[in-house]
């Protein structure tokens, strides 16, 4: 392939959202970039549920092309079925088809004239001077692709930081394993509401989820546990759970399986001529598992300050510690907010998750932080000891 | 060395994540592991969502 016969300012691994929208911003700047995708078909395999709170403020249209369906929120469901109602903010958003979405952004990239490698595989990279030397493998073949900033892009099997010496590993019980049929028929309690079903046998560490799709829904769970597989809790949760009887005439049409690193950001991401993005860097909620809008977010970011170091060359990390000074003051906050609330739920016994639910009422519209707490430390002292740090 | 059910995998990288002597690679559709460089700390082994790996006992 020609496009790894070359030398760039910018290589970008990996084109998930994340990868080409750090790509197109690159590109957009004048840079001379090149986006590697080791997959044959960029989108596939899709390993999530599809769910992104917004794209419009990334300039980009929500097209039918890629948007299944618009959601207007969530609901809860407490194990033994108690039901609590979230409308606002980012409970709403869009269902998008990611195999579709993910092409679109990356020939978005190509068309603001980032260079595109497929089916190539990064296995290496090389310290040359101020440069990286990247090795990929495309057929059989090796190329050395040299370049002046890597952006790691390369999701939650990310190897591309640890080759340049960033601490990307995850331990096991940070990744919340998940499984997941997309299936038709599925009985929905309003076609434009995402459901939350939660507890300790539904799927323990996690939750599970129906994402409606249109004509379809994402039925799935994400688990952290030791012993029993999320596929075990999957097959569980249509067979036996409080939504097998809205799933009874529900068929698959997919299969998905995805790895989500839930344990808030890496320590660093970025170092000389190398910045990290999305999953790869921990960018995605500890507790919903969303990463698509902070992926695209911080890619675009790291695109701009790349692209920035390049014309004035210096690509230090002096310069390039700008992505993530960027990057923090937007998303810092929120990624340990939520992974401090992941730590909470994880704690409550299913009886306990039953009294939270019953704390908090029908509907969580209108309630800021510390009013949530006021209400289930009156409606429920019990919990408090769980709460009390949150005020 | 740990062992990889191709008739069990999904290829979601995940095992990927937890290997920190980056002994574990996925190729496209296919997890591929270094024998010399994989430590039998079987970590991968819990986060396989399709109980796909099979350590050394």
């Amino acid at each position: 392939m020609r496009e790894l016969m070359d030398s760039y300012d910018v290589v970008v691994v990996g084109a998930g959202p994340g990868g080409s929208m750090a790509s197109y911003a690159s590109a957009k700047n004048g840079v001379k970039t090149l986006l590697i995708e080791k997959s044959q078909e960029i989108g596939e395999p899709v390993r999530c549920a599809e769910a992104i709170p917004s794209i419009e403020e990334f300039g980009i249209k929500p097209s039918p092309e890629f948007v299944r369906n618009i959601i207007k929120g969530g609901i809860l469901f407490s194990p033994s079925g108690k039901k609590v109602v979230v409308t606002q903010g980012k409970a709403q958003g869009f269902v998008v088809e990611r195999k579709i979405f993910d092409k679109y952004l990356a020939v978005r990239a190509g068309r603001a004239g980032a260079k595109i490698a497929v089916k190539s595989t990064v296995v290496g990279l090389e310290r040359d001077g101020d440069y990286w030397n990247v090795i990929v493998e495309f057929l059989g073949e090796e190329y050395v692709v040299k370049t002046k900033i890597v952006i790691a892009a390369d999701g939650v099997e990310s190897n591309v930081a640890e080759y340049a010496g960033l601490k990307a590993k995850k331990k096991p019980l940070d990744i919340c394993s998940c499984a997941e049929y997309e299936m038709t028929n599925v009985e929905l309690f309003d076609k434009n509401m995402m459901e939350f079903y939660f507890g300790n046998d539904v799927a323990k560490g996690g939750y599970a989820w129906i994402f409606p799709k249109g004509e379809t829904a994402n039925v799935g769970l994400g688990v952290r546990d030791k012993k029993k597989k999320a596929i075990d809790y999957l097959e569980e949760f249509i067979e036996n759970s409080l939504a097998s009887d809205k799933l009874k005439n529900a068929t698959p049409v997919e299969f998905k399986v995805g790895g989500a690193p839930v344990s808030g950001p890496i320590e660093k991401t970025y170092a000389d001529g190398i910045l990290v993005v999305g999953d790869a860097a921990g960018q995605i909620s500890p507790l919903t598992g969303g990463g698509i809008y902070l992926a695209m977010d911080c890619g675009l970011m790291a695109g701009e300050v790349a692209s920035k170091s390049i014309k004035s060359n210096n690509w230090s990390e002096d310069v390039l510690k700008e992505y993530e000074k960027l990057w923090k003051e937007k998303h810092y906050e929120y990624l340990l907010n939520h992974l401090k609330y992941r730590k909470i739920l994880e704690k409550l016994s299913d009886d306990e998750l039953d009294a939270l639910a019953e704390a908090l009422g029908d509907n969580l519209d209108g309630i800021d932080l510390k009013k949530f707490v006021k209400r289930i430390i009156t409606k429920k002292p019990s919990l408090l000891k769980y709460f009390k740090d949150l005020i | 060395m740990v062992k990889v059910n191709y008739k069990r995998c999904g290829y979601c990288g995940a095992c990927v994540g937890v290997c920190e002597n980056l002994a574990i690679n996925l190729i496209e559709h296919i997890v591929v592991i270094d024998e010399k460089k994989c430590s039998d700390c079987n970590l991968c082994v819990i986060v396989c969502p399709l109980n796909a790996l099979e350590g050394e006992k």
